[in-house]
């Protein structure tokens, strides 16, 4: 039914590539190893997040939480090797485990409590943030454990260890979406609800594995944060959640469900940092680079709605050459 | 055929194209006052290209428009407007939350000098519209708690409204049931004799049949019959509308056995099942007869799980059988093609296998991985059997056509080996060659012993297709006959029953 690589993954890809080349060209830091190599630890916490925003998203949800969420388990997280004194073979798995725990909550009460999931999780980004500061009377927890910090500073055959997680959820997240039942299903429930259910589909279940897993993926993100700033905060994480659905629209993904590719999410995470960086590396100062995140936003989700009128205008400009693989184009967006 | 009318509208050697097909190929189609004119023809012949041209929509390439005689132009969808033509589209263009007459005057609301909605005015005209047109419907209701019917009768209204003396209906009966059909017939038979021009496009030719005076038949861009050259009846229509001679439009095949596959007793839901109690039996195709809001599809409905029963047992194949929801009844074994497939039906986003075999995840997958060989084999056997475009394959299936659309839907129920399969409305806004691979793939499943419940608001389709009918009237089933025993009048009559004294009253 689907290629793990396929066409959808053109245009973000070609996206991220002109990006890097742009920076690369303005400037002569960009490609240095230093530099690449703070490229793959900026790029991750956002892009392992951003797996579980996608497959949200693939259902036709939304998962607005995310960031709040990351806050509130670096504190619980900071609670339990601090002050506890669990030691991290015991706390990490607790804090996947409570990220799942608390996705699926969510995900139970969009799906069979039928309230949307814009409101569920807009809700829990207020209510996370105001638990958060209820450990440790509002305050951060500092110098958590010696052992936290090398999870996303250590290297591993020279690669930093990020990488390698990028890599492994990933290609999981990608062969689950195209090689299992629950990946088809997750397609199914997103493009036509109805016709799940009367395909024998349980939608509700479905939709709440989503969140299982978004929160299950906000916990890893969460995890690599404390193990960065060897710390817990309750104001991490801020906008986390829009810069993650921020990758997978600008992957391509359609918001109203159904359609998208896993790994052009990961493309689009990258294009994002990458603006980032060249910003960081040129100097620009925070609000230039806020301006040019929204202009990026609408431009990834404008060039694939006009797509066809695109087209059309290359055609005429390339001649007739072009007309063909652009006719074809121009009426798959159009069918969309 | 009138005569002495003067053509209203004229289209002389009007041709379009477009890249890579002449979808209209110098088309000549006079249209006259006081006269309605079918225009047929199957999926992608050139209907929808000639509508878009006399809306305005889109220009000819080439050709001559006449209006009354004299040349002229429609130069757009405004322009078609100023000149009295109204297009009443398959998909409804009324707004569910506003009011009637909001809705008969939206984009046209009169106003006072202050520039504020004349609201009196606009209840009065509303009202005073509706009357012209001998329709009982409130002005001041919710245009979204009417039946389809009436909303359907409100859209007419704002084409009466803006004083269309052209109206061009596409597909209007596709959602209509009989009595509502009758209804709407009613009303362009009114507005025939006030001496509008009106097209018809349908796909339903028993009601083209009954209501139209001329009928133009067009087949890949061109008119090969103009009004006039065929007899107005079904079998000729539909010879020149496939282009060969079709003498078996419904080639129905008997493999009933005696043998009862799902006995349904007593039924009953608090969604208007109010006692169904019928036997199915192998190879059988049973026909639910009866008007929309008989509870036909509700029957249905209950069958698969989607409404809860409040009394009555189903037993397949002896066994008692519990259905709590829809996922119990597939696994059981039943399958339903919906009535909608655009909204109910099928996966957009899928190509033909995700459709097909989006019911059978389990059977082609082990430990939650899916088997991806199995399915495409499974695929491209049934896209052979079934004739499917092979271009279904490699595209999303919003690319095909509706029959294919359609075909892919029961394909699902073929790949999920289900007994018995619950078809509501499944030729519905197809053309007539994708009608009759409906119906031979009716008589492959029940060849292969599969039993059929058909729903169908065609009725001669349904008196061919089926073994045997169960009347249906206010949710109950009043009497199961041989298709044979039954004609056209009686289900008619049967609706008619229904509709003069509720309750009492048994057909015949």
């Amino acid at each position: 039914m689907k290629r793990i690589f396929d066409s959808q993954l053109i245009g973000p890809f070609a996206a991220m590539v002109i990006v890097a080349l742009v920076v690369a060209l303005t400037t002569d830091r960009f490609l240095n190893p230093g530099n690449l190599s703070n490229l793959s630890l900026q790029v991750s916490i956002v892009a392992l997040i951003a797996i579980g925003s996608t497959i949200v998203i693939f259902a036709a949800g939304i998962d607005l939480s995310s960031g709040s969420m990351v806050a509130l388990l670096t504190m619980i997280l900071a609670q339990l090797l601090k002050f506890a004194g669990l030691p991290l073979t015991v706390a990490i798995p607790l804090i996947l485990l409570a990220g799942a725990v608390l996705g699926l909550v969510l995900g139970l009460i969009t799906s069979y409590g039928r309230i949307p999931s814009f409101i569920t999780t807009l809700a829990a980004l207020i209510a996370f943030r105001g638990i958060a500061l209820t450990f440790n009377n509002g305050s951060p927890i500092f110098s958590l454990d010696p052992n936290l910090e090398p999870l996303f500073y250590g290297k591993f055959l020279g690669v930093p260890l990020p990488f390698y997680y990028l890599v492994i959820f990933y290609a999981l997240a990608s062969f689950m979406m195209n090689f299992t039942k629950l990946g088809r299903e997750i397609y199914a429930v997103g493009g036509n609800p109805a016709a799940a259910v009367l395909t024998g589909i349980n939608v509700r279940k479905v939709q709440a594995l989503t969140f299982l897993i978004a929160g299950f993926m906000t916990a890893v993100g969460a995890i690599l944060m404390s193990a960065r700033l060897n710390s817990g905060s309750p104001n991490y994480g801020q906008t986390l959640e829009l810069q993650a659905i921020a990758a997978a629209v600008v992957g391509g993904a359609s918001l109203a469900g159904g359609r998208g590719n896993i790994l052009a999410t990961l493309m689009g995470a990258m294009t994002i940092v990458i603006v980032q960086n060249g910003l960081n590396l040129n100097a620009a100062p925070s609000s230039v680079q806020n301006i040019v995140l929204g202009g990026i936003i609408l431009l990834a989700v404008g060039i694939d709605m006009w797509r066809a009128e695109i087209s059309i205008l290359l055609a005429k400009i390339f001649g007739r050459s072009a007309s063909s693989s652009a006719g074809g184009k121009a009426a798959t967006v159009k069918e969309q | 055929m009138k005569q002495g009318n003067t053509p209203l509208w004229e289209f002389v050697d009007v041709s379009k194209a477009y890249p890579g097909v002449l979808a209209n190929d110098k088309v000549c189609i006079s249209l006259l006052e006081g006269s309605i004119h079918g225009l047929l023809g199957e999926n992608g012949c050139g209907k929808s290209t000639l509508i878009k041209t006399l809306s305005g929509v889109q220009q000819p390439d080439s050709g001559k428009i006449y209006y009354k005689g004299k040349a002229s132009q429609i130069s757009s969808p405004q322009d078609a407007r100023d000149k009295g033509i109204a297009t009443v589209f398959q998909e409804f263009s009324i707004v569910p939350t506003l009011s009637v007459a909001e809705n008969i005057f939206l984009g046209n609301m009169p106003v006072t000098r202050l520039g504020v909605i004349d609201w009196t005015t606009v209840q009065s005209r509303a009202a005073a519209v509706l009357a012209e047109m001998e329709v009982d419907i409130d002005p001041e209701a919710i245009t979204g708690n009417l039946s389809v019917g009436e909303q359907q009768l409100v859209e007419i209204a704002k084409a009466v409204a803006m004083d269309a003396r052209m109206i061009i209906l596409d597909e209007p009966t596709a959602a209509l049931g009989e009595e509502e059909i009758e209804q709407l017939h009613g009303l362009l038979r009114t507005m025939r004799s006030k001496g509008t021009s009106i097209l018809y496009v349908s796909h339903r030719l028993d009601e083209v049949e009954r209501i139209v005076d001329e009928v133009t038949i067009m087949r890949s861009g061109r008119v090969v019959r103009a009004s006039g050259e065929t007899e107005i009846n079904v079998t000729e229509i539909v010879s020149a509308m496939v282009g060969e001679d079709i003498s078996e439009h419904y080639p129905k095949e008997h493999n009933a056995t005696e043998e009862v596959v799902l006995a349904v007793q007593g039924l009953k839901t608090k969604n208007g099942v109010t006692d169904a109690t019928f036997d199915l039996h192998r190879g059988e195709v049973l026909g639910l007869g009866g008007v929309l809001g008989s509870g036909r599809t509700e029957i249905a409905r209950a069958l698969f799980g989607v409404d809860r029963l409040t009394a009555g047992q189903v037993h397949l194949n002896g066994q008692l059988l519990t259905v709590r929801n829809e996922m119990d009844a597939i696994k059981a074994g039943l399958a339903l093609v919906p009535e909608n497939r655009k909204y109910d039906g099928l996966f957009f986003n899928f190509r033909a296998s995700g459709n097909i075999t989006a019911a059978s995840l389990d059977e082609i997958s082990r430990l939650g991985v899916l088997d991806l060989g199995s399915e495409s084999e499974g695929t491209k056997r049934l896209i052979r059997e079934l004739e499917i475009s092979l271009q279904a394959e490699q595209k999303t299936v919003n690319f095909l056509s509706g029959g294919n659309q359609q075909k892919i839907v029961i394909a699902r129920w073929l790949f999920s080996d289900a007994e018995v399969l619950i078809f509501d409305e499944p030729t519905q806004g197809i053309d007539i060659g994708a009608k009759i691979a409906v119906y031979r793939l009716i008589n492959a499943l029940t060849r292969a012993g599969k039993s059929i419940l058909l729903i169908s608001s065609d009725h001669d389709e349904l008196l061919a297709m089926s073994d045997r009918i169960a009347v249906v009237q206010h949710g109950s089933v009043t009497r199961v006959v041989p298709a044979s025993e039954l004609n056209h009048d009686d289900l008619v009559r049967a609706s008619a029953a229904t509709a003069e004294h509720p309750a009492t009253e048994e057909i015949q």
